[in-house]
């Protein structure tokens, strides 16, 4: 049984996420150089790059947290910075590290509903979908990896948003979690949301995606549908594979 | 305003800090007035007899004296455990616009401060209203000048949080924010202050000021006047917390 959990959008537009021109340097080195691409509503985008490439710096810049040094990136037309209520916007998961480990689930998920002005009760109907019904009373430094990564999800769901992103958001689950969040984002992006969900390992986002961009030191090599890139090259692993080992004579 | 501030109480009152600080403030107020009480009648005492009111006011004004410190090492791990802990990430997606978190954080620990002195007043008074009267001192809680020890007490515990509050936010990384905070507080200040030279200048230093709004007579150091000494110690905080806000709080969070 499919259960479509979430509401169609009412206007698509809003959740499409436009990135022109990012640049961000440390020390020196290019760790995003010049990347524009778009993510379209209806469809799951995999950012996809080796460790390194650039793809968390990118995701920090879009959500206002970490300051470009050129280009811009908008969501709905927007600015993040500008968004009135910016968590029923955007919900992104970047890290599962992000909690304290003396304050229980329940409690982490609460204060970010009340800074949103969001009714309290969404703590416990997020911890609920990702799975956490069970484990919302009990304090995060107990939580296994793959734990902390459906906590992260879950505070990603606060605001019910109309764009996901999320870091690496594989990293920790058991296999079983990973067909689950497959199958949550899928749905996720049928109700005319847009997703953007990043991994360096690729046969994860094979069966995931619907499009892809693909960031390699620092640089976009590649914004294609899955299918174009099929046909260009096969299969995720070989396009992959490809485009990073040839990009340096690539016209 | 509102969600932000009732999502910084919540932080506040989810993990226990707060009150293992608390009940360390009243440990050390009710420690001070028992020592002040107890050893009263020592000819080398150097606090002014307990049925004077200058003997009353020094007793409830040591209220402050762990609360204030205690308060703003609350204060300090609160707001960097925001980037110790990453909560930060979180916390910014939520409010995008940074220096609104500081000032909900501020308000916060003002009113922690206000219920921290408060707290260790009252341990004061229940301490020594039974014990003067055994001795047959009969301590008027309203008596002469005690409102403004109480007023001076309140004001040295919420400054301090303000000053935990700017540091933190100044300083980001939190062993540091907290050692370099008792630090100053019990080793440099203390040091600085007892040379004679420079009681001109030293009675400007954070500490001194804050002893000068209670009026805590327990040294021979000279003091500020009390309002002088309350608009010192704003002036820190209020320097800690703008440079903060605006210098540290806006770089990258990554
Ligand atoms: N705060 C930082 N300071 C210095 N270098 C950084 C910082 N964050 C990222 N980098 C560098 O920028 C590059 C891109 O990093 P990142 O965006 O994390 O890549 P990815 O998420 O694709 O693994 C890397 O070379 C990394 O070392
Ligand atoms: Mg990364």
């Amino acid at each position: 049984m499919r259960v479509n959990l979430f509401r169609e959008l009412a206007c698509a537009a809003d959740a499409r996420v436009e990135v022109r021109g990012l640049t961000k340097h440390y020390g020196g080195v290019a760790a995003v150089d010049d990347v524009s691409f778009t993510v379209e509503p209806g469809s799951v985008t995999g950012f996809l790059g080796p460790n390194g490439a650039g793809k968390t710096t990118t995701l920090r810049m879009i959500l206002g947290l970490v300051r470009p040094d050129r280009g811009r990136a908008t969501i709905g037309g927007a600015g993040y910075a500008d968004l009135a209520r910016p968590l029923e916007i955007v919900g992104a998961a970047l890290d599962s590290t992000g909690f304290h480990p003396g304050r229980t689930g329940l409690d982490h998920l609460r204060i970010y509903a009340a800074a949103a002005a969001l009714p309290s009760s969404r703590a416990a109907t997020v911890l609920g979908v990702v799975g956490l019904g069970d484990a919302g009373n009990r304090k995060v430094g107990g939580y296994s990896l793959g734990m902390r990564q459906r906590l992260a999800l879950a505070t990603a769901l606060l605001g019910d948003p109309a764009v996901l992103i999320l870091d690496e958001p594989a990293n920790g689950l058991d296999p079983e979690g990973i067909v689950w969040l497959r199958r949550f984002l899928k749905e996720y992006a049928e109700a005319g949301r847009s997703v953007l969900v990043s991994s360096h390992v690729l046969t994860e986002m094979q069966q995931l995606v619907d499009r892809v961009v693909i960031l390699h030191r620092g640089r976009l090599i590649r914004e294609a549908t899955l299918a174009e890139l099929s046909g260009d090259h096969g299969d995720l692993e070989t396009a992959f594979f490809e485009l990073t080992t040839n990009q340096e004579i690539r016209p | 305003m509102r969600p932000l501030i009732i999502s910084e109480v919540h932080k506040l009152f989810s993990t226990r800090l707060w009150l293992w600080l608390l009940l360390a403030s009243m440990a050390l107020a009710a420690l001070y007035a028992s020592l002040l009480i107890g050893f009263s009648d020592d000819p080398d005492t150097m606090t002014a007899p307990l049925d004077s009111p200058a003997g009353q006011q020094t007793l409830f004004a040591v209220a402050s004296g762990g609360a204030n410190t205690l308060v703003a090492v609350l204060a300090a791990i609160g707001v960097t455990g925001e980037f110790r802990h990453r909560t930060a990430t979180a916390t910014f997606l939520a409010t995008p616009r940074r220096r609104r978190v500081v000032l909900a954080k501020l308000l916060v620990y003002v009113a922690a401060g206000v219920g921290y002195a408060i707290a260790c007043l009252v341990v004061v008074a229940s301490i020594a209203w039974p014990w003067l009267s055994a001795k047959g001192i009969d301590l008027g809680l309203l008596g002469e000048g005690l409102p403004s020890t109480y007023a001076g007490v309140v004001a040295d515990v919420t400054l301090f949080a303000m000053v935990g509050v700017g540091l933190g936010a100044l300083v980001r990384n939190q062993v540091a924010t907290v050692v370099g905070l008792l630090v100053y507080r019990f080793v440099a200040e203390p040091m600085v202050t007892a040379v004679p030279a420079l009681s001109d200048w030293t009675a400007y230093l954070p500490g001194s000021a804050s002893a000068a709004l209670t009026q805590v007579s327990l040294s021979t150091q000279n003091y500020l006047d009390p309002w002088l000494g309350g608009l010192v110690l704003t002036g820190y905080g209020l320097l800690l917390v703008i440079v903060g806000a605006r210098v540290s709080v806006g770089r990258d969070v990554t």
